[in-house]
């Protein structure tokens, strides 16, 4: 009975994703399209965190090389946005095998602090930089043209964008929930619980630690190249670590202990911004409040906390 | 999985159910103009004076009838000063929340990378701070205007300014600059230095500059260079809270001291010229985009009067440049009898207004505002505002400073 | 060489105000195991305090500097008591995100209350204009942060070697079970430890105010360049907190100077370099990271 359940309000939830831009007004298209991105983006990031227990400060370093790598393949080289992405995929795995390389040795605090140490260097590289990257007006003006494979798509129009990204993130999701759910997966959650156990299983905690880094830098440099195209500029702020700080925020808000906590918490995360800052500019205040809130009495997230609840009732 | 997919579901109906009641617009409603501006961090000091001199049009227009017989109203989003949230604020006002037009921008990336997307949202925008020269050069488009002075007009105004002095004048003639690192330091050097050229071949333009970062804070190593070098005249572009610490820092070092023809770009904004008081040195160069005092027209003594009775202090250039902006919708509303968005963008181009900084011209073929920054010479302090007076008042002709329309590389 | 004598002193006067303001950040990291976030929050609404004693109030520099601080440090007693205190027994990343939080809240507090303007606290009359000093004029107030920065080291070396308090909290920071067994009342401790941290973090505000424009981003700006400072000289030691804040200093007064095209990327290096080869800093004490 509850499988059914569940499997039904799955199904109504994906039917509501894909119908958006027929029954929401406009301007949802281009909310639920950075929904979608965010929460990839945020996803990626749960890989290390909720999953491994790694706290990185710096994982805006690869969604932001992927903005950059999308944005200067469309405007020296004008591939089909398929290739783009496979670019900034490419881009961001590179990064993250170099800084994951050094920094996966550490733990805790000091993992956080060199990943936020290389995170801010890829920032001022692209700050400075400025005959490559524009420097900090970032790189804008350049356009869409074919998706690939063949298909006759209209990036331009914003539905369309939408539903390309939606089944962009789909796959990226169910891939990323593959992982989770594989042997490897385990392993990763084992690290988390008691990184010494593993270690005496005789299984290389550090490899896999760096493998689930790679990912999750792969990961967040498809949504980064999902992001420049929607809007329209690589710049230098979607390096900075306070972008690193908001896939932490959605993880958290969402539920780090679930593999859609971090989609859930990139909905509430962009919707709340959307809705509080139309009332009031002092949003900031407001997330503060939310977020202490459910740091110390919703640490589950708000998908936990519907799911403790949920299990209650229906005892 | 399965279990987890509950709360989407709910985030999913409780989104969906509040869709369908934004969006609506009737005749009657009043007009709506959405304002982007910085209204948190460092420099939100910024977008509260544009919300200022926005404030005071909006209730001087009401008070006489409103716009096409309309009320107007402002709805703000904070750009935080970053395109990729100045971007989704744009789409925000104009989808959600009905803007008819939108004004704004005070930083140079979030123009840069916000004015591309103008085409698609149909709406005009005018630009009241933001200064780089691209938005009315290479990226220009059918729905972008610009009321405030651009970088290119602010620096061939001071390579006009810069010729006249001791420091050109004589043989040898080094020019550095101190400049904030991104790309409005850079560019105001770049363009600065072509300039003087022109005048000027045989200015040096030494290969030494000085950048600090944004926000440095101290900059006192750069003074210290400065001061070290063979430098006769410094060019010096950092702004707001940056440059209130640079000239006071610059005072512990004597540097206003030395044998120095010092020109700052924004030096007169009123902002820091009230944080600094008499601790602003006199005898520099000043500039600014917009000086309360150097217009002599009944717009100008109105607007004045009007911030000084409302906020107690003299209004600064954003305040203006805003204030601007908002009868210029006014206007091209009119003229187009609509408040369509392309009807009213097209009645901006190459349209006229009285502005407090005198009669302002949106230049048809790259839509910027011709005006003309003012430049002056610190002076005495103001006996009531508590800030330096500028003397040696120079305006310039808006089409003289202006590059021509094929150097802006615009193509409308 | 004038040029050389007078990068050295403004790295030096650069350098003490980071290690004012970071100390603080290293002794609550040292006993609570907090990351505080918030730090530089404190570190602004100090400066902001002064400000309103100063040019509102009109009291001297010299009683801002005490009242200041002890606002701050009851502030954050509050902050302990109503929030940290929940965290206290989480991990390192609860306290991260709960402090980043408060510095969210107060960041947006101290755009509403003082406005979104620059704000300019004049230094006393005493310690305003230059002196001449190893070849080049040196602002006396940069002296004067130079001089309070090394009594404060001292103060600090004397409260934790030579006092009862200060062993209690060594003893915290070692092992806080053992200490409460010893009849130590650690509650207290911790939040005495917080606000303290935050008195730190103000005296730094107050310090800088004659200095540094106020205006609302200020503990942002501050905040990332206390971690630099903290890392490179190692987490929970203070006499690393002094030589990180002097090393950044350097990097801040000669590479401005003298390698002016990797400002802004230089102190991220440092950091990585240091946390690559010696995890636990310069002056950290063994290898358990």
């Amino acid at each position: 009975m509850k499988t059914k359940v569940l499997m039904a309000i799955l199904a109504v939830v994906i039917a509501g994703l894909i119908a958006v831009p027929w029954i929401a007004s406009y301007f949802y298209v281009f909310i639920f399209t950075e929904i979608l991105i965010l929460g990839l983006f945020a996803a990626s990031f749960n890989l290390i965190f909720g999953y491994t227990g790694m706290l990185s400060f710096g994982h805006a370093a690869f969604f932001g090389i992927g903005a950059y790598a999308t944005a200067l393949v469309l405007i020296h080289l004008e591939w089909p946005f398929l290739a783009c992405l496979l670019v900034s995929m490419g881009a961001s795995a590179l990064l993250a095998l170099m800084i994951g390389f050094l920094s996966v040795r550490l733990n805790e605090v000091y993992f956080a602090m060199l990943t936020l140490a290389f995170g801010m260097m890829v920032f001022a590289i692209a700050y400075q930089w400025r005959s490559v990257t524009n420097g900090s007006d970032g790189l804008a003006g350049f356009t869409l043209g074919s998706f690939g494979l063949g298909l006759d798509l209209t990036l331009a129009n914003p539905s369309v964008y939408y539903h390309v990204v939606l089944g962009i993130v789909a796959i990226a999701a169910i891939v990323l929930y593959v992982i989770c759910r594989s042997s490897f997966g385990m392993i990763l959650k084992a690290i988390r619980q008691n990184p010494e156990r593993v270690s005496f299983a005789g299984l290389n905690v550090r490899t896999y630690r760096l493998v689930a880094f790679v990912i999750a830098g792969i990961f967040a440099g498809l949504a980064g190249g999902l992001i420049a195209p929607f809007l329209r500029v690589a710049s230098p702020e979607l390096l900075h670590w306070s972008m690193s700080a908001e896939p932490i925020l959605m993880a958290i808000l969402g539920g780090t202990g679930f593999f859609l906590g971090p989609f859930i918490g990139s909905a509430a995360f962009v919707l709340l911004e959307t809705w509080i800052t139309t009332y009031t500019e002092s949003w900031m205040l407001v997330l503060g409040i939310i977020l202490a809130l459910m740091v110390i009495f919703f640490r589950k997230g708000l998908l936990g906390t519907a799911i403790d609840w949920w299990m209650e009732v229906k005892k | 999985m399965k279990k987890m997919s509950i709360r989407n579901l709910l985030v999913a109906m409780t989104a969906t159910a509040t869709l369908g009641t934004a969006g609506t617009s009737y005749a009657e409603d009043p007009i709506r103009i959405g304002g982007l501006y910085i209204l948190s961090g460092s420099a939100a000091t910024y977008g509260e004076f544009a919300q200022r001199g926005i404030n005071l049009a909006v209730d001087e227009i009401n008070d006489s009838g409103g716009i096409l017989g309309r009320q107007v109203e402002m709805i703000y989003e904070d750009t935080q000063g970053k395109a990729s949230v100045a971007i989704q604020a744009a789409r925000k006002l104009v989808y959600s929340e009905s803007a008819d037009a939108l004004v704004g921008l005070d930083s140079s990336g979030v123009a840069q990378g916000m004015v591309p997307t103008m085409p698609e949202l149909q709406k005009p925008l005018i630009i009241t701070h933001a200064a780089t020269p691209d938005v009315t050069g290479k990226l220009c488009n059918a729905f972008t205007y610009r009321i405030s002075v651009n970088v290119a007009q602010n620096m061939k105004a001071a390579a006009m300014v810069a010729a006249e002095t001791d420091a050109t004048k004589t043989d040898a003639t080094n020019w550095t600059t101190i400049g904030p690192d991104y790309a409005f330091g850079h560019q105001s050097w770049e363009f600065f230095g072509n300039y003087l050229k022109e005048i000027n071949p045989d200015v040096n333009l030494m290969s030494e500059t000085n950048f600090p970062r944004f926000g440095a804070e101290d900059f006192t190593p750069f003074i210290d260079r400065v001061m070290d070098s063979d430098a006769e005249g410094v060019l010096i572009s950092v702004w707001g809270g940056d440059l209130v610490n640079f000239i006071r820092q610059a005072n512990n070092r004597g540097f206003f001291e030395e044998d120095l023809e010092v020109m700052f770009t924004v030096g007169a904004a009123t902002e820091v010229l009230t944080a600094l008081g008499e601790e602003m040195p006199e005898g520099v160069h000043l500039s600014t985009r917009y000086w309360y005092e150097a217009y002599d027209n009944d717009t100008n003594d109105r607007f004045v009067k009007a911030y000084l009775d409302a906020y107690g202090n003299p209004p600064s250039y954003n305040a203006e440049g805003a204030y601007a902006a908002i009868y210029a919708y006014k206007q091209a509303m009119e003229a187009a009898g609509t408040t369509d968005g392309p009807a009213v963008a097209k009645a901006l181009s190459g349209m006229s207004m009285e502005a407090p900084n005198g009669t302002v011209t949106f230049r048809a073929g790259d839509n910027q505002a011709m005006v003309s920054p003012n430049w002056g010479v610190s002076g005495p302090m103001h006996p009531e505002h508590g800030i330096r007076t500028l003397t040696n008042l120079q305006i310039f002709d808006g089409e003289e400073v202006a590059r021509t329309i094929e150097a802006t590389g615009c193509k409308l | 060489m004038s040029g050389i004598g007078a990068a050295l002193l403004n790295s030096l006067d650069i350098g003490l105000l980071l290690f004012i303001i970071a100390v603080g950040l290293n002794i609550v990291f040292g006993v609570l195991n907090i990351i505080n976030f918030a730090h530089g929050a404190l570190y602004m609404l100090g400066a902001y305090l002064a400000f309103t004693l100063i040019n509102i109030a009109g009291m001297p520099f010299g009683a801002a500097l005490i009242l200041a601080p002890i606002g701050v440090a009851i502030l954050a007693v509050i902050i302990d008591r109503v929030l940290l205190r929940f965290i206290y027994s989480r991990d390192v990343a609860d306290s991260l995100l709960l402090t980043f939080a408060i510095l969210l809240i107060i960041n947006e507090s101290v755009r509403m209350i003082w406005g979104s303007g620059i704000h300019v606290v004049q230094p006393p009359d005493l310690l305003s204009g230059s002196v001449s000093l190893l070849g080049s004029s040196v602002a006396t107030y940069s002296l004067f942060v130079i001089v309070i920065g090394l009594l404060l080291l001292a103060g600090l070396w004397y409260l934790f070697n030579r006092t009862r308090v200060g062993r209690i909290m060594r003893a915290a920071a070692l092992d806080r079970d053992m200490a409460e067994a010893l009849c130590i009342n650690t509650r207290m401790v911790v939040t005495g430890v917080f606000a303290f941290g935050a008195w730190l973090a103000a005296v730094g505000g107050v310090m800088a105010a004659p200095m540094r424009a106020l205006d609302p981003g200020m503990g942002d700006k501050i905040i990332i360049e206390s971690f630099i400072v903290v890392v490179i000289g190692g987490l929970g030691s203070f006499p690393g907190a002094l030589l990180g804040a002097i090393i950044l200093g350097l990097i801040h007064g000669f590479g401005g100077r003298y390698l002016p095209e990797v400002n802004l990327l230089l102190p991220f290096v440092g950091m990585a370099l240091v946390l690559l080869f010696k995890p636990n800093g310069i002056m950290g004490k063994g290898a358990n990271a």
